[in-house]
């Protein structure tokens, strides 16, 4: 018994500066940020008088506008892609490093080193690559049409829209690859020595043991790259800066704002602090209802031994 | 005894500053940072106050996120920097009268309230038309006095890009409309629509847009302006370039004309440009329009709440009425005063052409930020870059703009 009290006390002060970091700066601004949505908050000698409550005005003008109705399909087609390519991309190269080849620790290393560079610095960096470094090599492998700068990968608003998941890609492929790699190396050897002995090819090895066994990687790399995808912003203001315009409904809007960008430049750049919160609380119940049933389908998929 | 040295130097300063007034001053001129920087930490000295300069620039007002995250805080500084009605509605509760001071007499574009009352300090004057470069010009045989009408610029940008290849030019125009450039298009572009050729302080059409209704008219031949800016412009520099390559383009003498405004003077002067340089009027108007777009852009505000305001207006009257002061606004930072006492002049070639036009009297408003911040950034720039991309025609901008205005309405 005593014990046991011990034991919660340890517990309980092990967990307190997480739980007190976690208050600070997640659960008592979330809920300020609630609360601030329904009012006429805006951070500025403007509220002097004190704050007004405004009902769900905020949520109404929010989704009444074809802004933020965009985004939510433009983010949406971005997660999709960034989450197939980000994945496809980190198992082959996870399976690449994992096989005996020589230099295996330089290409691990290697591959993981863009995901320490800051999205801000990697959106700069390729959009110099898409709009200088391209259309000036292109005449010189003779492919003169890259330099026309209507074919320019961020020209438009599709290409620009892959321009994001290719940087993506880059930046956070080497990262999810060590979560597959970790997972892979753990798939008991006994396992492929008896399927190669009752004669499993390679790739049947690969799709019978080690896809079922990395299930548990799958769901959390999947998670990962979900979560991390819808809130891209970073790389979405250096790489695009929401551009290039597109018409939605005979109205000429930005055709690369993701939803993080879109909220950000309601709050300060429409200069409407109440509105871009109340656009973040939907953000996040979103993204809530798309995790859980993430996670519960892939939660299906994982086999134990 | 090195250590003891370096101990007893720290004790002093820390000592030094203890006791001393301290103001802040928030601003969002980055290109004048250093100098700003410079000059605040002698006055400082010299006047026994710790004076804090924080710099954030940048359009999609950034300097806004940390005034409002300061406010929040309960941090607000003594001295920080507004641009139009926009933010002063933001802050107008806070704002210190500055009526009764002595530098309100030697200027006549303080920022006055409703009401009347002086509530800031002009920082500089500026001032954008299209910037050419005299020697290209000279050389095609084009005279940039004429240059004052839509079927002017017609002539003078055919002439010049039938020669490009002798003059060595890649374009006639350097112009920017990329999403990420916006403020060219939306900030600067449209005021050509809003106040070309009207008196100075006629808010006429301006005031027309905010109740949602354009001049037909005056709107055709503006879009026949953007039109002729798009086509003579590099098609690279006009849809996926910076700030860099556009001015860039221009320093390098790879356009005769930059659409930007006196600002670039000192990006020219470290590119080395050595040609005459001056501005011309926008042709936006098949009728005569003789003059370029002045004003002050932005005012020094003082926090009427802040525990030093008597420094804080000392800070703002020094920059007026001291040598140093002067020396700093006119010399380091370039800057074209909004004072009449002052009789030093900026020596940078577009900064003096602005001057000119000012003393002629050939000036137009800026009444672009009449128009909300938001309408101008989520509304116009899309359709100007629409437009500059070719995904839609004239009639289609005309009639998007339109639209888009009408939106405007209460």
């Amino acid at each position: 018994m005593a014990r046991k009290a011990k034991h919660s006390a340890v517990f309980w002060i092990f967990l307190t500066p997480v739980l007190l970091a976690f208050t600070l700066v997640i659960f008592i601004p979330f809920i300020l940020g609630v609360f601030y949505s329904f009012t006429d908050w805006s951070s500025s000698a403007a509220n002097q008088g004190g704050l007004k409550y405004v009902g769900f005005s905020n949520y109404d003008k929010s989704l009444h506008d074809l802004k933020f109705i965009y985004s939510f399909g433009v983010t949406t087609v971005y997660t999709v892609l960034n989450m197939l390519f980000v994945n496809a991309v980190a198992f082959g190269l996870a399976l690449l490093v994992s096989t005996k080849i020589k230099g295996r620790n330089v290409y691990r290393a290697g591959f993981f080193i863009p995901n320490l560079i800051g999205g801000l610095v990697l959106g700069f960096v390729w959009q110099f690559i898409f709009n200088a470094a391209i259309p000036f090599i292109g005449p010189l492998i003779g492919l003169g049409s890259l330099a026309d700068p209507k074919n320019f990968l961020l020209s438009n608003n599709v290409g620009a829209t892959f321009g994001l998941v290719i940087v993506s890609t880059w930046q956070s492929a080497g990262y999810i690859m060590m979560i597959y790699l970790a997972a892979i190396q753990s798939v008991p050897a006994e396992l492929h020595e008896a399927a190669q002995i009752d004669g499993a090819s390679p790739a049947y090895r690969l799709w019978a043991i080690t896809v079922p066994m990395v299930a548990q990687a799958f769901t959390v790399t999947t998670f990962l790259t979900l979560i991390n995808s819808f809130k891209q912003f970073d790389v979405n203001v250096s790489l695009t800066a929401g551009g290039p315009s597109v018409m939605f409904q005979n109205h000429a809007i930005a055709g690369t704002e993701l939803l993080a960008m879109n909220i950000y430049n309601t709050a300060f750049a429409a200069n409407s602090l109440s509105q871009g919160q109340a656009r973040s609380v939907v953000f996040f119940l979103v993204l809530v209802v798309i995790s859980i049933f993430q996670v519960m389908a892939s939660k299906k998929k994982e086999v134990e031994l | 005894m090195k250590k003891l040295a370096f101990f007893l130097v720290a004790l002093s300063l820390s000592l030094g500053a203890f006791g001393q007034a301290k103001i802040t001053l928030v601003h969002n001129k980055v290109e004048i940072d250093k100098a700003m920087k410079t000059y605040a930490a002698e006055w400082g000295k010299a006047n026994n106050v710790d004076v804090t300069i924080i710099t954030s620039g940048g359009d999609n007002g950034n300097m806004g996120q940390i005034l409002q995250a300061d406010y929040a805080a309960g941090e607000m500084p003594d001295i920080f920097v507004i641009d139009g009605p926009d933010t002063y509605s933001q802050w107008a509760n806070i704002l210190a009268d500055l009526s009764g001071e002595k530098w309100v007499g030697q200027t006549s574009v303080a920022y006055r309230s409703p009401d009347g009352k002086v509530v800031g300090q002009p920082v500089a004057v500026e001032g954008w038309g299209m910037a050419y470069n005299a020697d290209i010009l000279k050389a095609a045989g084009v005279d940039p006095a004429k240059l004052t009408s839509l079927g002017a610029y017609k002539a003078a940008f055919a002439k010049i890009d039938a020669q490009k290849a002798k003059l060595g030019l890649k374009s006639v125009v350097s112009m920017a409309a990329s999403t990420g450039m916006g403020w060219v298009t939306g900030d600067h572009n449209v005021n050509s629509y809003l106040s070309n050729g009207l008196k100075y302080g006629d808010k006429s059409i301006a005031n027309l847009a905010l109740q949602g209704k354009v001049d037909a008219k005056r709107l055709a031949d503006y879009a026949d302006w953007v039109e002729l800016l798009f086509k003579y412009a590099d098609q690279t520099v006009l849809t996926a370039g910076t700030y860099d390559d556009q001015v860039g383009a221009f320093a390098t003498g790879k356009a005769a004309f930059l659409h930007q405004g006196n600002w670039v003077d000192p990006n020219l002067a470290a590119a080395k440009a050595t040609f005459k340089a001056g501005f011309a009027p926008h042709g936006s108007s098949s009728a005569v329009t003789d003059g370029v777009f002045v004003s002050a852009p932005t005012w020094y505000v003082i926090n009427k709440d802040s525990k030093n305001i008597a420094a804080a207006k000392k800070y703002l009257n020094d920059l007026v009425f001291t040598a140093a002061g002067n020396d700093y606004v006119v010399n380091k930072a370039g800057m074209i005063p909004a004072f009449a006492n002052i009789k030093l002049q900026p020596s940078g070639p577009l900064s003096k052409s602005i001057q000119e036009w000012a003393a002629k009297g050939k000036i137009y408003s800026w009444n672009q930020y009449m128009l909300p911040a938001q309408f101008r950034s989520n509304s116009l720039v899309p359709i100007y870059n629409q437009f500059a991309s070719g995904q839609i025609d004239k009639a289609k901008f005309i009639s998007l703009f339109t639209d888009a205005i009408a939106t405007l309405k209460q």
